[in-house]
């Protein structure tokens, strides 16, 4: 840290220190003098449009806005005087001019800040006579927002944030004068990944978004502090509980380290599923070919049975798959319980991520912001973990790093972000700024190769800093926490046991008999998984799965609202999962914690106490794993691909194509698919290619197609897409309405029978019938 | 004689769009000398000696303004500022049509006093015809070798661009018309940064008017004296004024800073017989009136400005006693309220409520309550606007107001909305 220079400022008579340069209504709150604000943003700066931050500077004969006057030595202002406050009424009188006053309808009422402004410098009455301009109420700007123009007050946040922060600009400033509204860019539907975000800048009533709109009153709602758990970045988050159902989630405004202070669509609004009536409220055993309820107590005594008497025979015929979903105590128990029957085979990874931990160049978010170039291989996190998606756009947008994506098959950055695609790693290397220091490398965990080939690339004398996205919100927990073949907690080497894919060969061959799956879904995420069966598999989560549905008995597990533990995010920080007060639970959920610990009493395995287990976790999380780093050897699965027997090879001659899978934060086979309020959010099956091959194909966006190799995948629309690499296909995983598992990695495929339409309709899952 | 021709020397008289006419009676002399003779500093010292002031409105010292450039900065870009929209103004517009080579050579010239290499000219969007001469001028000059690569073998390039606006007055505000000529919304920027650090994108910038630009040429062939040997004190040299309202001969009068404004009238040929006269605004749109008893008030920025109103772009608008002040007033404000940009909130929603309270009084149902409230309303809704086009409303208003408040009386329906 430099040493800034710091100038002193009188504010109603209060000295303060701040450094120079210091914008006057950030200095007013260390003194805890509120400024009013609506225009102004801590994370956008100034903008000078709302003109209610008037103060009185001494030597100066107009009022100023604080906004926008960085504070000088010796500097005296007044916020309180006579001038100041006529000022401000001045100013509030105009806002409420045309304003509706619908407060007793408007969801901000009770929390925002025309009101409250209103009530603390307004007048009280309006001198105006004249009836108000009307605009349209409710305007539906997309598939999350909608729009009050009576409400609004211009101050343009919304535009900025559009602007500044996400860089797309699909939110615009239309007409002038009285009649200035928001608007979309060419009347397009606001659609991003952090669109929410605008209603909670809003100062007024005028955004809201369409899961929370009439839902409640601020003042009826219990918040609890959270951290978010849909996927690896960690956001501190706010629930809203009332009437025992989740209204809404918020971000928190000064949570500068991980979210930045916003939160990305899914975190918002991808919270109706745990109330869902699709919701598993009791344990499920398979008799005879259909599922009966049974007790608790009975589904423990089956599964602690199963277990032992596989165990007695030998240990390497049980297995656990999962803790990427769990917390980081959750994941500490269960290797424990399964490690003291002398279970080695222990994984989380039930999906097409290998690896979630970096080693020893791991960076924090914010480290991003000083990078002088990001190197995005594999998938983006852009659809993977979208809120470390925004920080890497403020470095190139705001902070001038260079954004270098490898062989992407995304769809390009808008053009106001510094990025560029290349084809290979070599590329990538040769097109790193001169004397670049720091250089972050994101990778998302899955191909080592290439992972490893960039590392060999980058300057030997630059800082590399490493980060991995995945698919599995606490996979890095998951595995500090010995939730993998080869480690204990703490990332210490132990008898390397079967990885996930090796017990589903295992179970295919029947050397696997006890399969517990906790929070995973390798049946629809798993590539290339094909109808595993062990004899007894267990599966605890919150649907009835994919998976789910393979297995001998079912758990009823509690979501990340209902339960209470730790996380790790991808950046190695550990942040409090808090389960949100007054939240209603099916009754007869148990978290995953809670199994544990009464399958470990079946099993008569000691359990540490709970003030042991949390030293555990923090003491594992903390050992610094130096002796690895991204791509390590060790991570690298068996992959069912590369058994002889099941090399896929193109059936049809012509044009074939490899399969690329690409997350979207919406897809997803359990919160996502089951949560009704989002249904309209939910990608469909799509099918992404690039324009060469479209006109080799004739086939263009729009069209309807199937994909054939070793399986069939049906009715995928398409999208051609530039900058695609030929010959490649890209689809959504997580669908359980286009499951991509059915090819396994790398698969080849073609493309058959195309048309204008499906044959059927397709109905997003959980749509309302 | 109170009427000279400088700028508009030759206007009317010959053809100096062709700039075969315009070369041969002395013009792109000055613009060969400097080039030749002089380093773009001494253009500057020129400039600065002449006390030459800013004629779109500000009347901000011309030099003063280029020395706010950051030395260290390339690259520098000048803007000419041909958005004339000020109600009440036009001589731009016969500038930039009826001697283009003259406005062209000032921007010239101005774009080498600061070592711009790339000059731009932003002219109104209406000015269609304007647009279109100046391009052929521009064509001429370009051919002749005055714009370009190494003009007149000084090493120096200098490249012109001309650009329309879209038709909005508040384009004419120097930020405003940056973003318009960037491609974006044309509102005014937040200040600072000023333009002469982060203009034109975001590189420094100097925007200048038409005249002020055009005024360059004469003041380099006669030197700054002859300019200094006119005007006042702090107001110095000539100034292109366009007279117009209840006068016979309404139009552009070139005129030595400091003339009487009473003079000025009768060099417009005077109010019709048998009128008398009421008000006279002497600024443009934006400027406050004065009246009869103030008409000796010689027409330079300061006394003006001691006088409550200004000289702003020197649109001087003549009313006599046929003037309906209310109507007068709602056209003025309506004007403000419709061009308003609307990002800042004092001018988007006071220029609009202002403009409807006075639409009722047009109607005849004007609340007696409303005469004080708009005289009140229209003082706090200026002086706290991000840029001058809300306190623009204010200053014609309050001062009819005050001077024909009877006329705003005749039009009172009730005492307040409740009696």
């Amino acid at each position: 840290m430099s040493e800034q220079q710091l100038v002193t400022v009188t504010i109603d008579g209060t000295p303060v220190q701040v450094p120079k340069g210091t914008w006057l209504v950030e200095a007013a709150k260390q003194i805890k003098r509120e400024i009013p604000v609506y225009c102004y943003h801590r994370k956008m700066g100034p903008a000078g449009l709302c003109r209610i931050c008037l103060v009185e500077i001494e030597g100066m004969p107009k009022l100023q806005i604080a906004c926008n006057t960085a504070v000088t030595d010796g500097m005296v202002v007044h916020t309180q005087s006579e001038k100041a406050a006529d000022g401000r009424r001045a100013v509030l009188e105009l806002y409420l001019l045309n304003h509706p006053l619908d407060c007793p309808i408007c969801d901000k009422g009770g929390e925002c800040d025309l009101q409250d402004y209103a009530m603390a410098y307004g007048q009280g009455y309006s001198r105006s006579v004249d009836p108000k301009v009307s605009k349209p109420k409710a305007v539906d700007l997309g598939p999350t927002i909608v729009l009050d123009e009576e409400r609004c007050v211009v101050c343009q946040r919304c535009v900025r944030f559009d602007d500044m922060i996400v860089g797309e600009r699909e939110l615009v400033l239309k007409d002038r004068g009285v009649r200035n509204i928001i608007a979309t860019a060419n009347g397009e539907p606001y659609r991003h990944n952090f669109t929410g975000n605008v209603t909670e800048l809003c100062p007024v009533g005028a955004l809201t978004s369409k899961t929370y709109r009439f839902k409640s009153r601020p003042w009826d709602l219990r918040r609890t502090g959270t951290t978010c758990t849909q996927c690896p970045v960690g956001c501190q988050m706010h629930v809203d509980v009332r009437v025992g159902v989740v209204q809404r989630t918020m971000s928190v405004e000064d949570d500068d380290a991980i979210s930045d202070g916003w939160l990305c669509d899914r975190g918002r609004y991808n919270v109706g599923f745990y109330d869902d009536s699709e919701r598993i409220t009791q344990p499920m055993y398979k008799r005879d070919g259909s599922w009966v309820q049974i007790s608790w107590d009975d589904a423990l005594e089956l599964w602690a049975a199963a277990i032992s008497d596989a165990c007695a025979v030998s240990p390497a015929s049980v297995g656990a798959i999962g803790g990427g979903r769990l917390t980081n105590e959750e994941a500490f128990l269960l290797q424990h319980v399964f490690r003291a029957k002398g279970v080695r085979n222990l994984d989380w990874r039930a999906g097409r991520q290998r690896q979630a931990s970096p080693g020893r160049d791991g960076g924090k978010l914010v480290d991003l912001e000083s990078a002088d170039a990001i190197v995005l291989i594999g998938e983006s996190p852009a659809e993977r973990a979208p809120i470390m998606d925004l920080r890497i756009r403020k470095a190139a947008l705001q902070k001038g790093a260079k954004v270098i994506r490898v062989a992407s098959a995304e769809r390009a950055y808008p053009a106001q972000i510094p990025s560029m695609d290349v084809a290979t790693v070599a590329e990538a290397a040769k097109n790193l700024p001169k004397g670049a220091k720091r250089i972050a490398i994101v990778w998302d965990g899955c191909d080592a190769a290439l992972a490893t080939s960039l590392l060999e690339k980058m300057p030997k004398d630059a800082r590399i800093l490493t980060y991995i996205t995945g698919e599995q919100p606490n996979a890095r927990g998951a595995e500090a926490m010995g939730m993998l073949p080869f480690c204990k907690p703490g990332y210490a080497s132990v008898e390397r046991g079967l990885d996930a894919a090796g017990m589903f060969a295992a179970a295919r061959e029947g050397r696997l008999v006890v399969l517990s799956i906790f929070g995973a879904n390798p049946a629809l995420h798993y590539p290339g998984f094909s109808d595993t069966r062990a004899p007894f598999v267990v599966v605890s989560d919150l649907f009835m799965t994919e998976t789910a549905e393979l297995a001998t008995l079912v758990l009823p597990a509690k979501s990340g609202f209902e339960k209470t533990g730790t996380t790790t995010n991808l950046a190695g920080d550990v942040l409090p999962v808090n389960a949100a007060q007054s939240l209603e639970s099916p009754a007869e959920a148990l978290s995953d914690l809670e199994m544990i610990v009464a399958l470990a009493e079946k099993l008569g395995v000691d359990l540490p106490v709970a003030e042991e287990v949390d030293a555990a976790v923090l003491r594992h999380l903390a050992s610094a794993p130096e002796d690895f780093t991204l791509g390590d050897e060790r991570f690298v699965m068996v992959s069912p691909s590369n058994h002889p027997e099941e090399h896929r090879k193109a059936r049809h001659e012509g044009l074939t194509f490899r399969i690329i899978v690409q997350s979207r934060i919406l897809a997803g086979g359990g919160t996502s698919a089951h949560d009704a309020r989002i249904a309209e959010l939910r990608p469909l099956p799509e099918a992404a290619i690039s324009p060469e091959d479209a006109s080799e194909l004739g086939v263009s966006t729009g069209d309807y197609i199937d994909l054939e190799g070793d399986a069939t995948l049906h009715d995928l629309l398409v999208e051609v897409r530039p900058g695609m690499p030929r010959g490649s296909i890209a689809l959504i995983g997580g669908l359980p309405d286009g499951p991509t598992n059915v090819f396994a990695l790398d698969a080849t495929v073609s493309v058959t029978n195309i048309r204008q339409a499906p044959e059927e309709a397709v109905e997003p899952i959980g749509a309302p019938a | 004689m109170p009427v000279v021709k400088v700028l508009t020397e030759g206007i009317g008289e010959a053809n100096l769009r062709d700039i075969k006419v315009y070369r041969e009676r002395g013009g792109y002399k000055q613009l060969a000398r400097a080039f030749k003779e002089m380093k773009p500093a001494d253009v500057q010292a020129m400039s600065d000696k002449s006390g030459l002031r800013g004629r779109g409105g500000a009347g901000f010292p011309t030099g003063k303004k280029w020395s706010f450039l950051p030395a260290d900065v390339r690259p520098r870009y000048l803007v000419c500022n041909c958005d004339e929209a000020e109600p009440g103004t036009f001589k731009d517009r016969m500038l930039l049509e009826e001697t283009p080579h003259l406005v062209l050579e000032g921007i010239l010239l101005g774009a080498y006093a600061i070592e711009s290499h790339h000059a731009f000219i932003y002219i109104r969007g209406e000015f269609k015809r304007g647009y279109g001469i100046f391009m052929e001028a521009l064509t001429q000059a370009r051919k002749a070798g005055f714009v370009g690569k190494d003009l007149f073998g000084s090493g120096f390039d200098l490249e012109v661009t001309a650009h329309r606006g879209a038709g909005a007055y508040i384009c004419g505000e120097e930020t405003a018309l940056l973003n318009s000529l960037e491609g974006k919304r044309g509102e005014p920027r937040l200040k600072p940064p000023f333009p002469a650090v982060q203009g034109l994108y975001s590189k420094p910038t100097v925007v200048n008017n038409v005249e002020t630009l055009a005024y360059l040429v004469p003041i380099l062939e006669r030197g700054p004296e002859w300019f200094t040997a006119v005007g006042t004190e702090r107001s110095k040299g000539y100034k292109v004024v366009s007279i117009s309202g209840h006068v016979q001969k309404p139009g552009n009068y070139e005129v030595a800073l400091g003339t009487p404004v009473r003079e000025l009238i009768e060099i417009a040929g005077g109010l019709r017989p048998g009128r008398k006269l009421m008000a006279v605004q002497p600024g443009g749109g934006s400027s406050a009136c004065i009246f009869e008893e103030q008409l000796d008030l010689p027409y330079d920025y300061e006394s003006l400005q001691k006088a409550g109103t200004m000289l702003g772009s020197g649109a001087i608008v003549v009313m006599d006693d046929t003037t309906d002040f209310v109507r007068a007033a709602f056209n003025l404000v309506r004007f403000f309220a419709h061009e308003s940009c609307g990002q800042c909130t004092p001018c988007r929603e006071g220029g609009h409520w202002l403009e409807r309270v006075l639409h009722r009084f047009l109607e005849n149902r004007g609340l007696k309550s409303d005469i004080e409230m708009l005289a009140r309303v229209s003082h706090e809704i200026t002086g706290i606007n991000l840029c001058p086009l809300g306190d623009s409303i204010e200053p014609f208003l309050a001062s009819v107001l005050k001077r024909f408040p009877e006329q705003f009386e005749a039009r009172v329906a009730r005492e307040t909305v409740r009696a």
